[in-house]
């Protein structure tokens, strides 16, 4: 129980006529990476925005780090960073006054570059946000996100249209995140991403959890089933050619 | 607190900054509102002391006739068109209504006849039908002006005179009301126009939501807007109160210090009906209509553009209720009739009322997406 920073008990949220989020309940350890895998309608987003306080919640209970969302969602804020799904700043901005200004949201005052050089962006610190990138962009919210020093860290497809070097860059950020003992929960529409970077993943279909392990493992069980692919797995796949073709440098002017 | 003012202090620090790094923004709220100050400042400015608009064609070569047409174009009253020269130009200018009458000095006028050792003749004043009673006070003046030269000529005593007594004090010009009109106009500018495009743009964004993430309270994000739009606002109209000033010769009469308090007030009153509506609407399409319905009756009814007094009075008790309406009244009771915040009380009083009024409604509506 000391290990758990984020814990879910029957949760579940009702819009009109669809029961949106159907009796969820899951644990999250500290420093691990949990994804939430599943078909768009599937309840992710409701349950995640559940947890961020955005969503009231009809039943059930969420703790962080042993708090109520329900009862203390203004403690809980400063608990948790949260990153949408596509990241949007207001233009004219400065990228240390982003920073600044996220910080001043938690009453905090921060050395802005210190944040910007974690993500990789110390040199565009005086650009405005319009100029930069969408990878940057997603770069930039993820150091808005950890400004407070959060202990969860909530990620929605975070690699949604990004080319294959900015996202293994993006993924390699979201390990050094966990390595410091920030619980990560993410969504994602790739299997190969959940695959490379959750510890454990939970499968949502239809508000409900169809399966809860680790990527290993469900393999594992779908093989025991007697599931044959048609055509035996390469050694390599596309991506991998693509990668080993462009290299890994990050392409940004 | 301190915690909280640093996070306050800091919205309004990095917005006031992004404001003017936004070309068109300062256009807007500063630049635009000035262009209409000039426009209406033009319009209304110099109505207050009428002028007629007169040709001279001075047929005559006498000196006598050359000192009359000068002492004319010196007149306040007259304005003499330098470039109509001749009686054909001056009929189709007057057919146009671009001048008045035309003065016609005849060739023998001023000249001294045989037999008399005074200068004489007979001015005529050519008018159109359209013009005949602005040309009665012409003839009137043209008549009192002959009549003192003539007792310059003629030594006679008058037995009955009128004396003329100027009060100190000024009434009201146009351009009085016209200002504090524009004044209002541009508070209204600053307090909804700016936040009904801005939220709804917040939203649809995913900003205001992305904030909602945070420990960010409504009020703190309210006060920062506060405080910013207060600085944009006198920013704003103190740059038309020298305009004003060096253009149009106001002349401010009250307490400098009441009347920037009395602006601030304003500017904070009317942006919670901004950021109620922007608050409230969940994208532009929702608030258009509404913004409508709230903002047409103050833009038309509460003295911006035209004084409340041409209205009929039962408009007049209406529109004296709308939030906009003490505002302008105030800020011309104080610019111009040099009033203090006790004599104002009224219009304070109503401001404050609908300050609680419409912050009390903004909080409630609010919504971070």
């Amino acid at each position: 129980m000391n290990n758990v920073t984020v814990e879910v008990r029957n949760l579940k949220k009702r819009y009109d006529d669809k029961q949106a989020v159907d009796d969820v309940s899951f644990n999250v350890k500290k420093g691990e990476i949990f994804g939430i895998l599943g078909p768009n309608g599937a309840g992710k987003t409701t349950t995640l925005e559940m947890i961020e306080t955005l969503r009231p919640i009809d039943s059930g209970t969420v703790r962080i780090d042993g708090i109520d969302v329900t009862k203390n969602p203004q403690k809980v804020k400063y608990l948790i960073g949260v990153q949408p799904q596509s990241p949007t700043f207001q233009d004219k901005t400065r990228l240390t006054e982003v920073i600044e200004m996220f910080a001043a949201a938690y009453g905090e005052k921060v050395d802005e570059m210190s944040f910007l050089r974690e993500v990789g962006l110390e040199e565009k610190a005086n650009s405005y946000v319009e100029n930069i990138s969408g990878g940057q962009k997603q770069r930039l919210s993820i150091a808005t996100a950890l400004v407070h020093g959060p202990k969860v860290f909530f990620l929605d497809e975070p690699t949604t249209g990004l080319d294959p070097q900015a996202r293994r860059n993006l993924w390699d950020l979201i390990e050094k995140i966990r390595s410091r003992g920030v619980s990560v929960i993410m969504t994602t529409h790739y299997m190969d991403e959940a695959e490379v970077l959750c510890d454990r993943i939970a499968i949502m279909d239809e508000g409900k959890i169809v399966a809860i392990d680790t990527p290993k493992n469900l393999i594992k069980q779908l093989l025991d089933r007697g599931f044959k692919k048609k055509k035996l797995v390469e050694q390599a796949n596309l991506d991998d050619v693509f990668i080993d073709l462009t290299g890994r440098a990050l392409r940004e002017s | 607190m301190k915690k909280s003012m640093y996070t306050v202090l800091t919205f309004v620090k990095i917005n006031t900054k992004r404001f003017f790094r936004d070309r068109l923004a300062i256009f807007f709220s500063i630049g635009f509102p000035l262009v209409f100050l000039l426009v209406f400042g033009n319009i209304y400015g110099n109505t207050s002391n009428y002028s007629f608009r007169v040709a001279i064609i001075n047929e005559s070569n006498t000196s006598f006739a050359e000192q009359f047409t000068k002492s004319l174009k010196d007149s306040e009253i007259i304005n003499v068109s330098e470039e109509i020269t001749t009686i054909d130009s001056a009929k189709d200018k007057m057919s146009q209504s671009e001048i008045d009458a035309t003065l016609l000095l005849p060739d023998n006028f001023g000249s001294i006849v045989d037999g008399d050792n005074l200068p004489s003749g007979e001015a005529e004043i050519i008018y159109t039908q359209n013009n005949q009673q602005s040309v009665q006070v012409l003839g009137g003046i043209i008549e009192a002006q002959f009549k003192e030269i003539n007792a310059k000529f003629v030594q006679n005593i008058t037995p009955f005179e009128v004396k003329l007594t100027q009060l100190n004090e000024k009434s009201l010009s146009a351009f009085d009301y016209t200002f504090a009109g524009l004044l209002g106009f541009s508070i209204l500018a600053i307090g909804v126009f700016g936040p009904i495009n801005v939220f709804p743009e917040l939203k649809k964004m995913g900003i205001l939501r992305r904030l909602s993430t945070t420990p960010l309270k409504v009020w703190q994000y309210f006060l920062s807007t506060m405080i910013g739009q207060a600085i944009i606002g006198m920013i704003s109209l103190s740059l038309m109160f020298v305009v004003a000033i060096y253009f149009f010769d106001l002349k401010i009469v009250g307490n400098m210090f009441e009347l920037a308090g009395f602006i601030i007030l304003s500017i904070i009153t009317i942006l919670g009906i901004g950021l109620a509506l922007g608050g409230w609407a969940k994208n532009e399409r929702q608030v258009a209509p509404l913004s409508n319905i709230v903002t047409f009756p103050m833009m038309f009814l509460s003295g911006t553009f035209f004084p409340r007094f041409l209205m009929p009075e039962w408009l007049q008790n209406i529109s004296s209720i709308l939030p906009l309406t003490p505002v302008i009244d105030g800020i011309r009771l104080i610019t111009t009739e040099g009033r203090n915040y006790i004599d104002i009380m009224p219009q304070l009083g109503l401001i404050l009322v609908w300050m609680v009024i419409i912050y009390a409604i903004a909080f409630k509506v609010f919504r971070w997406e």
